[in-house]
């Protein structure tokens, strides 16, 4: 098998890993599908987009929640937040554990919150990883004169 | 409770009676978004990015504005080249409703048509955004296929003046 075959097969082996631990879910794919010649990086553009604004919610939340009395509503409204742009990339982790953490910040447990936000933290990390070696993989592909088509 | 039967009865007529009519109709399958001047409002940068693309994707032509002071000064000098506004509602400041109400107080209801986003799971939302005077609605996260549908819906029903 020649190299860029190779790559490919190795592109296509490790999205399909992502999709199988739920680390990115059909809507990962819509932003995919998106993606043209007119807009080479827009999955790379969104993703960076989402980081950031997952850093700056995490940094929000820890200091409310690091509060004498902590405001749970500020709380749910950056988890909501996150909740909403998580589910428009398809960062299906991120997604579901947003979903325990409001149920927290519903209850008021501040133990409960501090653990979702150290699991948020957890998962930003790794899909950070992940979707980085994804980019690197695609870019080696274009390198070696083949193109990256929409995954179905 | 009479609105939303009334609208749910008009959905299936709309939908059973474009059907036969195919011999001198353009075919149900192609959509008429090519140059549709659509202004986007969202107040969260990731939201509006992707939300932007998609339009785009379908053939829009997309002006996207952050907030609802945003969108109705764009919408005002636009004039009336604009003939849809997709709305998310939960913004703040001012919100997809108020931005609604404020355009359907100098403009018809069928221009320019407005299609509310929403993330609310709730069932009288699309009531709401009816007595709001806005033509659609579509639930966060937002699909490709469908925004097309819900476009296609409301461009229709306009074009059966209903």
């Amino acid at each position: 098998m020649d190299v860029l075959s190779q790559l490919q097969r190795q592109l296509a082996d490790f999205l399909a890993s992502l999709y199988r631990e739920g680390f990115v879910d059909d809507q990962f794919t819509q932003l995919q599908k998106l993606q043209d010649e007119s807009s080479p990086d827009f999955v790379m553009e969104v993703v960076s987009l989402f980081f950031e604004d997952c850093e700056k919610l995490v940094n929000n939340m820890a200091k409310v929640l690091e509060q004498q009395v902590v405001d749970f509503k500020q709380v749910d409204s950056h988890v909501h937040q996150l909740k909403g742009s998580s589910s428009s990339i398809g960062a299906a982790r991120i997604r579901n554990v947003c979903i325990a953490f409001k149920t927290f910040c519903e209850a008021q447990n501040r133990e409960g919150c501090l653990r979702c936000l150290q699991q948020v933290n957890h998962e930003h990390a790794q899909l950070k990883a992940n979707l980085q070696s994804l980019f690197t993989l695609e870019r080696q592909i274009v390198a070696a004169g083949g193109s990256v088509p929409a995954m179905q | 409770m009479t609105l939303v039967l009334r609208f749910q009865i008009r959905l299936s007529y709309g939908r059973a009676t474009f059907a036969p009519r195919t011999s001198s109709e353009q075919p149900r399958s192609i959509p008429q978004f090519r140059g549709l001047r659509v202004i986007l409002a969202d107040d969260d940068a990731l939201n509006r990015t992707v939300t932007k693309k998609l339009l785009e994707k379908l053939g829009c032509e997309v002006t996207a504005v952050s907030s609802g002071f945003e969108c109705l000064s764009a919408l005002s000098s636009a004039e009336n080249s604009v003939r849809l506004v997709v709305l998310d509602i939960q913004m703040p400041e001012m919100d997809g409703f108020e931005v609604a109400t404020r355009i359907r107080k100098v403009r018809s209801r069928s221009w320019p048509l407005i299609i509310a986003v929403t993330a609310s799971a709730e069932d009288n939302v699309w009531e709401r955004c009816l007595q709001m005077g806005m033509n659609g609605m579509i639930r966060k996260p937002v699909l490709l296929q469908g925004m097309a549908d819900e476009l296609q819906r409301v461009l229709q029903r306009v074009g059966e003046g209903l």
